[in-house]
């Protein structure tokens, strides 16, 4: 990673943090891609708790530090806490998640680690746990956020590490 | 069909969540008419993400028109003479993205902003995003390549 940003928005800063990012430098792409980010968050069947388990996963995996230490206030309010937070970890399947959040860990490693290679195990796990809205779901959830990270990633300046920060969903 | 959803193609999965989709449609098609990196290029990096995860599904679809030396050819896009050097700073960057994004080098990002200026290299970075992640979901979904019928 490097820690000089590789493009820069000069623009005037507006408060938005996506608007004030790099993606700010491209207003053809920029409104469509905040109103996914919206509709990601407010418009499927997943939980804020849910989706916030999906988010961290990737990050971690991925290495966002910006991502990694941001909280949004609605998975909060939803009920993720800390202590859960501290499970998204390579052992999850051991820990005192329940088996519906092992199952969305389990559903981003695949899509991270070897989207082609799931197992006939896992996709009866799934299919017995989600329904097909919610798997629909999952999946473009996991890909928003993987795209979201790696772009941060790939655009650098990116720190070692930040605090944790809790914020709302962009408008 | 894949096995998530009822749907078999892309469109028809995503479709069961019909704001999700409308909102992610309208993204992907502005990728394609944005004035920053030309939909060729990014055609062929997507075609080149699809060949590295050998997703048959995004190998088939075809996004924009390119020649057809060069769609034969992308796999050896360093040493054929059809590709320019503004392809190739696009194909580069791209293949070590889809490997290890952390990995990326500032002499990647600045040889593909020496042809497309910061806009150009956040729209690739902002593409390859969503490119990649509908190449794993194809894969992910196990949608089958012959019934897909993409548009440009």
């Amino acid at each position: 990673m490097t820690g000089r940003p590789r493009a820069t928005n000069s623009n005037k800063a507006t408060g938005n943090m996506i608007r004030d990012s790099a993606l700010g430098l491209l207003p053809e792409t920029l409104g469509y891609y905040m109103a996914l980010n919206r509709n990601i968050w407010e418009s499927g069947p997943l939980s804020p708790a849910e989706i916030e388990i999906a988010r961290l996963r990737n990050a971690r995996k991925v290495n966002c530090v910006f991502c990694k230490s941001v909280r949004y206030d609605i998975a909060r309010a939803d009920g993720l806490s800390e202590d859960k937070v501290a499970m998204i970890q390579d052992d999850f399947r051991d820990s005192a998640l329940s088996e519906r959040e092992k199952l969305i860990l389990a559903f981003t490693d695949q899509f991270l680690n070897d989207p082609g290679g799931l197992n006939e195990a896992l996709k009866a796990e799934l299919l017995a746990v989600f329904s097909a809205n919610e798997l629909v779901h999952l999946s473009m959830v996991v890909a928003h956020f993987s795209g979201f990270s790696r772009c941060a990633v790939a655009l650098g300046g990116m720190p070692d590490s930040l605090p944790i920060m809790e914020i709302s969903l962009p408008q | 069909m894949g096995w998530v959803s009822i749907g078999n193609d892309r469109n028809s999965t995503i479709g069961v969540l019909p704001d999700i989709a409308a909102t992610f449609a309208a993204l992907y098609r502005s990728l394609w008419t944005q004035p920053h990196l030309p939909a060729a290029v990014l055609e062929l990096c997507r075609l080149r993400l699809a060949q590295l995860h050998q997703c048959a599904v995004e190998l088939q679809r075809r996004d924009c028109d390119i020649p057809a030396d060069k769609r034969s050819n992308l796999a050896h896009w360093n040493i054929h003479s059809s590709f320019s050097d503004a392809e190739r700073a696009c194909l580069a960057f791209t293949e070590v993205y889809a490997m290890d994004t952390q990995a990326l080098t500032d002499d990647q990002a600045a040889a593909v902003k020496l042809h497309f200026g910061d806009a150009g290299l956040v729209l690739l970075v902002e593409a390859l995003g969503i490119l990649d992640g509908m190449t794993r979901l194809s894969l992910l979904w196990q949608l089958p390549a012959t019934i897909d019928h993409p548009t440009a």
